[in-house]
């Protein structure tokens, strides 16, 4: 290994290395702020070695990495995730659990799965870190140990990330039967020449293995209950970390695959970005707990990302990577705000809950209402910004009927978010609603605010940060 | 071990995957549904193996090294997890232990 | 060594089907753990001495053990754990069992259409495999055992404060 490999390797390498730091302090001072100021001081550092990584991209670092402007972009923007959701559970965390030192090591954990799978060229290390993240998310999920429907949304995610596992596996055994390599530039070679039915089939599950990790439908089963059972800032890390990791790996490597697969392949993601697009914004109308609400939504934006994605060329990459950052933002902040009205012992997730914020505590309101019109797409936000890429993509390459599909879907989607943002505003029924919210977690409340001047700013003035996404991210085939 | 085709021993593979897969949905019991995902990632594994030795190459028992690791992961915590659940629930059976609406 | 793949792979496919039928934990561990050292041969018979004593010493050898002593604490025994026979009904597993024979059926007609599959002729080593981990797998490796430190913080956080 090269000295360049390993400076190339470096937001890896530290971020690994804060994971441990971060046990050995739990180990010796048992003290919640110590771990939170650690993983803090970890993920900067991290994100402070992508620009000192950069310098050596792009580069293939074992066959099992590749290491370029794609990969860290999106490790960027993982590393951003993860300090949001760290700085929320330290507030939910204070408020009622016995043990909150090892979430920190396992989002950190869960951090480096995610990163190694945005940078990964080969099945192995796609494996891995996707293991590496499921593996941290089961015990993340099931963290309020004491709490019934934590540990079932645990079980039933376990099992069915399990089972999806084992066809990803399968699938990749087959395509390896058949080409001999599990580099994915080999296989994507060895499918060009002669795509063949084994080939096929191995593609057909490993679908499988990657769509019960983005939650579109037919894979979605579990995203209602484990959104609902798990705790608010695990839920955030969910929606935001494992999807998009996973999102960027798809993005990677689906899109060079010839035409001639591409046919099948189409079809196949078109029904699935239809079906979640619709189903996720038709299930949404019918449910009145606010984080069953935000899984089906979750549900459908995928659904608009596999558009941009099936849109490909240089503009549905840009659609899909500034889709992600605002999709990102929008979810960590609607996660936000549940966890800072949540404890371990209650969460806030009926819409009763939210009755009357607006009396309670006017900015938390209005941070919640921000995100909500970010994610109906409603000016000036983000969402809408990013909506307008993707429907460009689309146009750019013809998909008409989803380009169909998405308006409509989006439109029904205003309906329930228009809904949560309605409740905050009525007037609660008892007086002892009534009573104002104080002594909210202060970095809880500094992220949230951040977040929805990002939300606002990027709907405003999104130049910037396309000019980055266009710099690192759109250099693909 | 040049006379056995590699169909036969994929073949092998896929019909414990399908077994493991016939398991899960027959049986409601979870400590029997964790069982079979360790049958399924196992079969996954032989496939591998099997596919390296029809190449001649090491990968596919590497990667059967890594499946293991990632098997012995989720079993521990899996079983954690089913040590809690049926300390909550009282029962391990998985229509019973459903507080969350499908 | 042909027909020691067949036989045991013959024996794996019985013993776990076997698994299925089982009311007894302890029982259905025993054909499973049977099926992971028939498959071991299976190994063994491949070529691959290394993966097969892996797959005897981990997987069946301490996998395994750890569903053992699941089921010594949560003492499960056949007739509690709400499993009736009502699972033998053919109501029940007619769909399981279809679907899986339409599984089964599928994959071995794309396999045999795919000719002339053979397998190469020497083992497959312990010495090629470090190579391997030494080599182009480095970082698979120390991926491994970050992925095992997470599942051992998992599972220490889920395993603390003794159950009462």
């Amino acid at each position: 290994m090269t000295s360049a490999e390993i400076m190339s390797l470096l937001p890896l390498l530290v971020l690994a290395g804060a994971a441990v730091v971060v046990m050995l302090a739990a180990a010796f001072f048992r003290s919640h702020r110590l771990s939170l100021t650690l993983t803090l001081v970890g993920l900067v550092a991290a994100f402070a070695s992508l620009p000192l990584a950069f310098a050596y991209t792009p580069r293939q670092v074992t066959p099992m990495l590749l290491i370029d402007g794609y990969a860290l972009f999106y490790m960027g923007l993982l590393f951003a995730a993860s300090f949001v959701v760290a700085l929320l559970a330290y507030g939910y965390l204070e408020k009622g659990e016995a043990n909150p030192e090892e979430l920190y090591i396992l989002l950190l954990l869960s951090t480096v799965g995610g990163a190694v799978l945005v940078a990964s060229s080969h099945f192995a290390s796609f494996f891995l870190g996707l293991e590496t993240l499921s593996v941290s998310l089961y015990a993340m999920i099931a963290y309020n140990r004491t709490e019934r429907r934590a540990i079932e949304a645990g079980i039933k995610y376990l099992i069915l990330a399990g089972v999806t596992a084992a066809f990803l596996l399968f699938g990749m055994a087959l395509i390896y039967t058949d080409t001999g390599t599990l580099a994915f530039s080999g296989v994507v070679a060895a499918a060009a020449v002669r795509p063949s039915l084994m080939v096929m089939v191995g593609l057909g599950m490993l679908i499988v293995g990657v769509g019960f990790k983005l939650g579109v439908v037919p894979f979605h089963m579990w995203t209602p209950d484990v959104y609902q059972g798990a705790p608010a800032p695990v839920t955030g890390l969910v929606a935001s970390m494992s999807k998009g990791a996973m999102f960027a790996l798809v993005l990677r490597y689906f899109t060079p695959i010839p035409p001639l697969e591409r046919q099948g392949l189409f079809l196949v993601f078109t029904t699935i970005a239809v079906l979640s697009m619709v189903g996720g914004n038709v299930l949404a109308l019918i449910q009145d707990n606010v984080k069953r609400i935000l899984a089906y939504s979750s549900i459908a934006h995928l659904g608009y990302l596999l558009v941009a994605f099936l849109a490909s060329g240089p503009a549905g990459q840009l659609a899909v990577a500034f889709y992600l950052v605002a999709y990102f933002a929008t979810t960590l902040s609607a996660f936000g705000v549940v966890t800072i009205l949540s404890t371990p012992d209650h969460e806030a997730e009926r819409l009763e809950d939210y009755r009357g914020l607006f009396f309670r505590n006017p900015r938390l309101a209005v941070i919640f209402t921000i995100t909500l019109f970010s994610l109906a797409g409603i000016p000036p936000t983000a969402g809408l910004i990013g909506k307008i890429f993707i429907a460009a993509a689309g146009v750019q390459a013809s998909l008409w009927f989803l380009l169909i599909v998405l308006v409509l879907a989006s439109v029904i989607g205003v309906f329930y978010y228009m809904r949560i943002v309605i409740t905050m505003f009525r007037r609660p029924e008892t007086e002892a609603a009534q009573q104002a919210l104080t002594g909210l977690p202060r970095g809880a409340s500094v992220a949230l605010a951040a977040l929805s001047v990002i939300l606002v700013g990027l709907g405003v003035y999104p130049v910037p940060v396309m000019t980055i996404i266009e710099n690192m991210v759109a250099r693909l085939v | 071990m040049a006379e056995i085709p590699t169909q036969y021993g994929i073949i092998l593979a896929a019909i414990l995957f399908s077994l493991g897969i016939a398991g899960i949905l027959i049986r409601r019991n979870i400590f029997f549904i964790l069982i079979f995902v360790e049958v399924m990632l196992n079969a996954a594994g032989l496939a591998f193996v099997v596919a390296a030795a029809r190449w001649g190459q090491a990968d596919g028992q590497v990667m059967f090294i890594f499946i293991l690791a990632t098997a012995a992961a989720e079993v521990a915590i899996g079983l954690g997890l089913l040590l809690r659940l049926h300390h909550l629930f009282k029962t391990l059976n998985v229509d019973q232990a459903s507080d969350l609406r499908g | 060594m042909i027909v020691a793949f067949y036989v045991a792979g013959g024996v794996a496919v019985l013993s776990t089907f076997l698994v299925i039928l089982q009311t007894n934990a302890i029982h259905a561990l025993l054909y499973t753990i049977l099926s992971l050292l028939s498959v071991a041969i299976v190994f063994f018979s491949l070529g691959a001495p290394l993966v097969a004593a892996l797959e005897v010493i981990v997987y069946a050898g301490a996998i395994m053990v750890l569903f053992v002593f699941v089921v010594m604490v949560l003492n499960l025994s056949p007739e509690t754990e709400g499993v009736d026979r009502a699972w033998l009904q053919p109501r029940t597993w007619t769909g399981p069992v279809i679907l899986t024979l339409i599984l089964i059926g599928e994959l071995v007609y794309i396999l045999m259409t795919r000719a002339g599959l053979t397998l190469e002729g020497a083992a497959i080593g312990p010495k090629q495999v470090s190579l391997a981990l030494y080599g182009p797998y480095l970082l698979g490796v120390e991926l491994a055992s970050i992925l095992l430190l997470a599942g051992l913080v998992g599972a220490y956080h889920l395993g603390r404060d003794a159950l009462d």
